[in-house]
Formats: structure tokens, C-alpha cells, sequence
């Protein structure tokens, strides 16, 4: 199989991200650049639509950082490839990651040469996982059928546990003991919504409430499990086609 | 020096009394004054009690003498009433006067003579008729003066008595013995018996053999002197008699002590009562007086004294002197280390202690002062150090870099893009995350980046050439000892020539030894250029070439970093070349000493 590696670049800095993307001749290496996330909290929730095989990941970043993501990250995707990005006064925090099971450390600012040092090295080893993966394709989908009881089980469990920021496809696959793309598939096909939306449209229906009681919009933003508010204004806005600071006024105005 | 300074400090402190010095003194002082007092005390009290015994000596001397002639006496007088009743004496006396003659006087006599056979020491009896005719026995021997004889007042005292014995000397003076002898005389009036009428008068002299013999019974002759009221000799030793004078006419003892060649003696005397005679005793103080208990028990506590303060002189030297010295010196030592830390000299008292106790607890406030302030220096520097860090915040440099990057590359400016790739680089090695020592391999990359952007700066004017063994690469060195040897090959090398120059870097690994080499053609160094910098010494802090303070830096950095000295050759050809070899041995132990201490600074 000749697919493209897929990498995600998780900075809360546009400007680097965006350097990344152009700076590297990602074609060249077999890869290409398939999502961004301007924090933990944005790369969780959309981490499961990515299916990145790579991720760069800034160590120091707002509402939830780099250590704390590639410790979930790590527990809930085994096979990515997880490479930190660090800053000289980021010591403290690489201190912290020495135990995780990341394939790299880089120090900013990052040199195009040794970037791509990193990613031959990379690419090498997903290669040969591939290679293997290959072999077993075969036995990796169990077929479950009748699950429509697990579907409402898992649609009370979100309404239960939406507010929590870590809350994600995988990890409720995992917690009910499925595959994520099985679940995926399943509760498009149960519920016809895709799990993404449906998890958001339980915390945007929260949102919009709480808009309407004119809460602020950083703490409407943590209470509905989305921390980051820059990610949290973004979501409500495609959402609800209206900015929260809007729908707020507006209610304030009604 | 220290000691001179100790001595010059003694001699600053010469108008005090040390406390030792003084006690010593005051010690002394009181053992003389207590031993002279003694001997005093003993001299008065033996003195006073030989003269207190000499005199009871020679009372009772005194005593049992008078009482003894006394009684002899009164023996002689007893008999004088014997001889006054005797037949042919009374015939005698109550003859008619015509009818006296020499027969009946004889008669009187050989009466008389009869009862004085019984009796010694009577030398003669007179006795004269009321018309003056006498009888007297032994006769012959006396001397009469007869004149005073008749004229009859010698017998007034005789007749006073009133028929009682009355003791006189030398028979009144009417009569002494040839040889001069001296007598006691008891005279008495006679009375008739039946007519008791006044017959005559009787003297009975005593001879002064009789006292002789009875000194000489008592043992007594030789301190005693008997003598009659008038000085007239008896008995004994004469030379006493020089001693006499009227103060003993007394009843009581009289002592008198005199001085004489052997030493001082003591004169007693007394006269007998109702007797014209007196008693003089001579005695030299006695040793028998001396009181010895007495003495022993003063010279025993005179002992005890002087132990008790020789005990107290060594007492206070011991426990107060001595700790005091003690913790003097520790101070002195504590003073001497500069180090202020507390004493830990043992005192056993609480007053030392408390004193010990006091300089500690001033050690301790001066040292709590001084950490004081070496703490706020400390929080003074970190906040520098903070301001510094907060000034190159590289995250902000990076992301900065980064963004004028992407905008570089978006305006298709592709070259301003690697520019800024390689300060941000340098700029990442430059920084190394603070730390003093890094991998040879980085130290390259930092000299590339420098260079590459010298190259910008400078045009083509250099060209690089890395000869990096792969031995070499994780070598670790300390930071930034090429990047200033580039920077000179540059400035006082390459420019200077205003030709294009090569700067070839090379690092081999022989015998474990990292040898790098930097290689300029530039313009070169001559030769004393090269031994100046050599040369410098460490703590010489004039430096007066300030285009060689770079590499003497960084050369004095790495001696430091090995801990030895010979880490650098130069060699050089003026106008040709200069090639400066580094020496780099695996750091030394109290190299990383410092630099644990150094990155403690910095964090």
C-alpha cells in the first residue's frame, strides 16, 4: 500500500503551524499535512475525523498542553507518532514528558534539514509497521451485529459525560469495547448522525442555553467540556451560525 | 607575624591587671599578711605564757619560801618565850642591880644556852636589865656600840610590842657580828610574872646561815636571793640583790621582767609578812612555758590556710582564668579563621556559659544578619536574572522568527526564509538551554550558522572547511570556545587582509584528547603577539589588548574546564597564516564543581 502518511500539527502558534506546513516538501517524504490544532482540547475533538499517523506537538500550550494531550494521546492511539516541540524555557515541561513514549524531541525553532532528518526516520519505522499491519488485515474487524441497545447505552452515556473535555470517539469506543471505526459506522447507521455531531450538538444545545442565561463565554466554554474557548467560539459559530457574544447580546437585548 | 601581632596586643594591654596576675598577687599578699600575723600571734602568746608560767613559778616559789621562814620564825619566837621563863634568866632579871655579878650572869647565860642546845640557827641571845646590865651568849662575837646602847630609843619598837615578838635586823643596830653577817633579830620585851612589871628587854638573833641552809634544803640557792628590807644580804644568790629596790617592799609578789645578756629574766620578790625580810626570786623564761598544743594547733590551721588558698589560687585559675582564657582564645581562633562560627568550648559554669552562650547567640545574629543579606542579594540577583531571561525570552525570539518566516516564504522571499532558519538556529545552539558544556557536534553547528550569517553580512569573503572526525562529534566542551576563535579569524585575521580567506576547523581524537584546530589565512600573529597571549596571567586583570581578550578568555575557560594549564598552541606565519590548536582534556572533577555551582546561578 502506497498511502500518504497523514500528519497533524498541534500549536497554538498559527505562524508556525503555517511554516510547517509550507516550509516542508511534505509530497517528497510520502506525506502530507492533514489537519491543525490550536490546542489539546481542539486536537481531542478532532483527532478521531484526522486519523493523523503523525503529530507534531508544541509542548506549551493554553487550557491544556502538550504533556497532558500526548498522555491521553498515547493511551488512546498506540500506533501515532507522537513529536514534541519544545522551546528553551519549556525545560520544565520536558522534564516532565520524559516518561512518555514519544519519538522525538525537537528544539524550537525548528530547522527545515533536521525536521526532515526526523520524518525519513519516521516514515522508516511506520513503513515497516504497515508491512506487518498488512499481514493481519484480515482479522482486525469483528463483526458485531445487533448492537442497537449499545447505541442507546453510548448516546445516554455522552448526554452523562459530554462536559468532559477528554471525551472523544475513541475513548467511548474503548470504554465500550468497540473499534473506533466500527462505532463510528454503527452509530452513523443507528442514529444517522456522525458521532462527531453528535457529541457536539449535545454541548452546543448546552451552549446555546447558557448563552441565553448570558453566562460568559469562557465559562460556557469549559461547562460544556470545550476549555478552549478560541475552539469553543469556532464550534458554536458553525454550529449555531451566530457568534456566542451575539446570541448572548441578543438574548440580553430580547 | 600573628604571633608578634599577639605580643604587640599584650603589650597594647600592659595598664591592665590581667585577672590571673591580680589574684596571684592578692593571694600572696594574704598568705604573707596571715603568716606574719601568725608569727606574731605565736611569739606574743609563747612570751605571754612563759611570763604567765615563769610567774606562778616564782609565786609558788615565793610562797612556799615565806611561809616556810615564816613558820621558822614563829618556831624562834616560841622559844624566845621558852628562854624568857628560864629560872637563872628570871634570877637574873629580878636581881637587885648590886647583887648582878658575873656568876649569876653566867648562870643567865648557861640557862639560856641550855635551851638553845635543842635549837639551831639562834646565833645569839642578849638580853639587857631594864638598867642596862646585859647577858648575851656568844658574846664575843659581836661588836656593841655602846653608845646607842644607852641612849634607849633603839627598844621603842621592842617596847610598842607589848610583850609581843617583834622582828627586827641586826639587833636595831646596837650590836653586829664581827664577820659582818647580817642577822634577823626578834626582840621582846620581859615582864615579871607575878609582878608583871617590865624586867628587860631580849634579842634573839637569827643567823643568816640558818637561811643558808634552808635554800639550800629547798634546792632554792640558785635563782633565790632572802634579804632584809634595808638590802642587807642573807642568803642565796647575791647577785639578785643588784635587782632590789623598794617596789618589793610589798606584801603581794612583784614581777619584773628584765633584760638581761642571756635574754630576758624575770625578777619576783616579795616581803614576808610581818618580817623585815624579802624574797627575791630570779627565773629566765621558761621553754617549760612554751605551749606547745597551742602552738601546733595554730600551726595546723596556718597549714590548713595556706592549702585552702593555694586550693583557692588554683581554683580560679583552673575554673574561671583558665575557661576564660579558653574562650578567649576560641574567639581569638574564630577571629584568626574569619569564620563566624560559634564556640563549642566546654564551660562547666553557668556563668562562662552564659557568656559562651551570649558571643554564640552575637555569632548567630551576625550570621542570621549576613544571610540576610547575602539572601537578598541572592533574590536581588535572581531577579536580574529573571529580567535578563525575560529580555532574550527565546520563545517569543523563536515564534517571532517563525512568523516573519512563513511571512518570508509567503512573499516568496525564500532566502530571507533561510536566514532566518539559521539565526533561529544559532540562536537555539547560542542558548543551549543555559547550560555551560555542550557536544562538539553543536559547537560546529554554531560556528556554521555563524558563519553563514557573517557570509550575509560579508559576502563571499570566507570560505569554511569542516574536517570533524566522527570520534569527535558527542565530545562534550564547553560552550562557545570555537565561535570566539572564529569571530578573531574574522575581525583580526581575515578582514584585516581584505583578500578572501579560508577558516578551516579540524578535531581529532588522540589518546582520548580532543584536539580542535582553527586555521585562518589571514594576516598571522608574530611572534610576541602570541606569547603575550600566552602568557597572561589569570589574575592579571589589566587587559590592555582588549582584541585578544576573546581568545584569552575562551583559553582561560578551557584551563579551567580541564584543570591544567597547557591547552593551547599557536602557530603562525605573519601574512600567511594562524592556526591555534585546542587542547581538550575530559573535564575534571573540580571543573564540574563549578559548573554545578554555575548552573545553580543560573537557575
Amino acid at each position: 500500500m502506497n498511502r500518504r502518511y497523514r500528519v497533524m500539527l498541534i500549536d497554538d502558534e498559527e505562524s508556525a503551524r503555517k511554516l510547517m506546513k509550507a516550509g516542508i516538501a511534505w509530497e517528497d517524504l510520502g506525506m502530507e499535512v492533514v489537519g491543525e490544532a490550536s490546542s489539546g482540547v481542539e486536537a481531542i475533538n478532532v483527532i478521531d475525523d484526522i486519523r493523523p499517523d503523525i503529530a507534531f506537538v508544541d509542548i506549551s500550550m493554553p487550557f491544556m498542553d502538550g504533556i497532558e494531550f500526548t498522555q491521553m494521546a498515547t493511551e488512546r492511539y498506540p500506533r501515532l507518532v507522537i513529536i514534541i516541540m519544545t522551546a528553551f524555557d519549556d525545560f520544565e515541561y520536558a522534564r516532565k514528558c520524559v516518561s512518555l513514549p514519544v519519538f522525538e524531541y525537537m528544539l524550537k525553532p525548528m530547522v527545515r534539514s533536521e525536521v526532515v532528518k526526523v520524518l525519513n526516520k519516521v516514515k522508516g519505522r511506520l513503513d515497516a509497521e504497515h508491512m506487518s499491519d498488512e499481514e493481519t488485515e484480515d482479522e482486525q474487524e469483528p463483526v458485531m451485529s445487533g448492537e442497537t441497545n449499545a447505541t442507546e447505552q453510548i448516546k445516554r452515556y455522552l448526554e452523562d459525560n459530554y462536559t468532559d473535555p477528554k471525551l472523544n470517539l475513541t475513548f467511548v469506543a474503548q470504554y465500550f469495547g468497540f473499534s473506533a471505526s466500527y462505532l463510528s459506522r454503527k452509530f452513523k447507521q443507528d442514529t444517522g448522525k456522525k458521532f462527531v455531531e453528535y457529541l457536539t450538538e449535545l454541548r452546543m444545545n448546552k451552549a446555546m442555553q447558557l448563552a441565553e442565561s448570558n453566562v460568559k463565554m469562557f465559562i460556557a466554554a469549559s461547562e460544556v467540556g470545550i476549555p478552549d474557548p478560541n475552539y469553543f467560539g469556532r464550534c458554536f459559530k458553525k454550529y449555531t451560525g451566530k457568534s456566542y457574544s451575539d446570541l448572548s447580546q441578543h438574548v440580553h437585548k430580547g | 607575624m600573628a604571633h608578634d601581632s599577639g605580643l604587640v596586643k599584650r603589650r597594647n594591654k600592659k595598664n591592665m591587671t590581667s585577672l590571673s596576675a591580680s589574684l596571684k598577687r592578692v593571694i600572696l599578699g594574704i598568705i604573707l599578711i596571715v603568716l606574719v600575723s601568725f608569727l606574731i600571734a605565736m611569739y606574743s602568746v609563747t612570751d605571754k605564757e612563759r611570763l604567765a608560767y615563769t610567774k606562778r613559778n616564782a609565786d609558788s616559789i615565793l610562797r612556799t619560801l615565806s611561809s616556810r621562814i615564816a613558820s621558822d620564825i614563829d618556831n624562834y619566837k616560841q622559844l624566845s618565850r621558852i628562854i624568857m621563863t628560864d629560872d637563872r634568866l628570871v634570877t637574873f632579871l629580878r636581881a637587885n642591880g648590886d647583887d648582878v655579878d658575873i656568876g649569876m650572869i653566867n648562870d643567865a647565860r648557861y640557862g639560856v644556852m641550855d635551851i638553845l642546845y635543842v635549837t639551831e640557827g639562834i646565833d645569839s641571845v642578849m638580853v639587857f636589865r631594864e638598867d642596862m646590865i646585859m647577858m648575851a651568849t656568844n658574846r664575843f662575837f659581836y661588836k656593841y656600840d655602846y653608845d646607842l646602847m644607852n641612849q634607849g630609843t633603839w627598844k621603842d619598837d621592842i617596847l610598842e610590842g607589848k610583850g609581843k615578838a617583834v622582828v627586827s635586823l641586826n639587833c636595831n643596830g646596837i650590836a653586829s657580828r664581827n664577820d659582818r653577817k647580817p642577822v634577823v633579830t626578834i626582840g621582846r620585851e620581859i615582864n615579871d610574872i607575878f609582878s608583871q612589871k617590865r624586867t628587860g628587854v631580849m634579842l634573839m638573833n637569827i643567823s643568816s646561815d640558818t637561811f643558808v641552809s634552808m635554800l639550800h634544803q629547798l634546792e632554792y640557792d640558785k635563782n633565790i636571793c632572802i634579804m632584809g628590807t634595808d638590802g642587807t644580804y642573807f642568803a642565796g644568790n647575791s647577785d639578785i640583790l643588784a635587782y632590789y629596790d623598794d617596789s618589793f617592799l610589798s606584801e603581794r609578789v612583784v614581777n619584773k621582767t628584765l633584760s638581761t645578756d642571756s635574754g630576758n629574766v624575770l625578777v619576783s620578790g616579795c616581803k614576808i609578812e610581818g618580817l623585815p625580810i624579802v624574797i627575791l626570786n630570779i627565773a629566765p623564761y621558761a621553754p617549760e612555758g612554751i605551749p606547745y598544743t597551742l602552738l601546733y594547733i595554730l600551726l595546723f590551721l596556718m597549714l590548713l590556710f595556706l592549702l585552702s588558698a593555694t586550693f583557692i589560687g588554683a581554683f580560679i585559675s583552673r575554673r574561671v582564668t583558665k575557661p576564660v582564657l579558653d574562650l578567649s582564645d576560641a574567639v581569638d581562633r574564630n577571629e584568626q579563621s574569619g569564620k563566624l562560627i560559634p564556640i563549642d568550648t566546654d564551660m562547666r559554669y553557668d556563668e562562662l556559659d552564659m557568656l559562651k552562650n551570649s558571643y554564640n547567640k552575637m555569632i548567630e545574629s551576625v550570621n542570621g544578619l549576613i544571610r540576610t543579606v547575602i539572601d537578598k542579594e541572592k533574590t536581588v540577583q535572581r531577579m536580574e536574572m529573571r529580567v535578563l531571561q525575560e529580555q532574550i525570552k527565546p520563545h517569543f525570539l523563536y515564534n517571532s522568527l517563525e512568523t516573519i518566516g512563513y511571512l518570508a516564504l509567503e512573499a516568496g522571499a525564500d532566502k530571507v526564509h533561510d536566514s532566518l532558519e539559521t539565526l533561529g538556529s544559532f540562536y537555539r545552539n547560542f542558548l543551549s538551554k543555559g547550560s555551560r558544556e555542550i557536544t562538539l557536534l553543536r559547537e560546529i553547528q554554531i560556528v556554521r550558522d555563524y558563519l553563514a550569517l557573517q557570509k550575509l553580512r560579508y559576502g563571499d569573503i570566507i570560505d569554511d572547511i569542516y574536517d570533524i572526525a566522527e570520534d569527535t562529534e558527542e565530545y562534550i566542551i564547553p560552550k562557545l570556545i570555537l565561535q570566539p576563535l572564529v569571530e578573531n579569524c574574522i575581525y583580526h585575521g581575515i578582514r584585516i587582509k581584505g583578500e578572501k580567506g579560508t577558516i578551516s576547523i579540524t578535531s581529532r581524537l588522540i589518546d582520548d584528547v580532543l584536539h580542535l584546530a582553527v586555521r585562518d589565512t589571514g594576516v598571522g600573529m608574530s611572534k610576541e603577539q602570541i606569547d603575550k597571549i600566552l602568557m597572561q596571567k589569570r589574575d592579571d586583570t589589566k587587559y590592555t589588548d582588549k582584541k585578544s581578550f576573546g581568545l584569552w578568555d575562551t583559553i582561560e575557560r578551557i584551563r579551567i574546564f580541564c584543570g591544567r594549564d597547557d591547552v593551547v598552541k599557536i602557530e603562525s606565519e605573519p601574512g600567511e597564516y594562524t592556526e591555534i590548536e585546542l587542547i581538550i582534556y575530559p573535564e575534571r572533577l573540580y571543573g564540574g564543581n563549578e559548573q554545578t555551582i554555575q548552573s545553580d546561578v543560573n537557575r
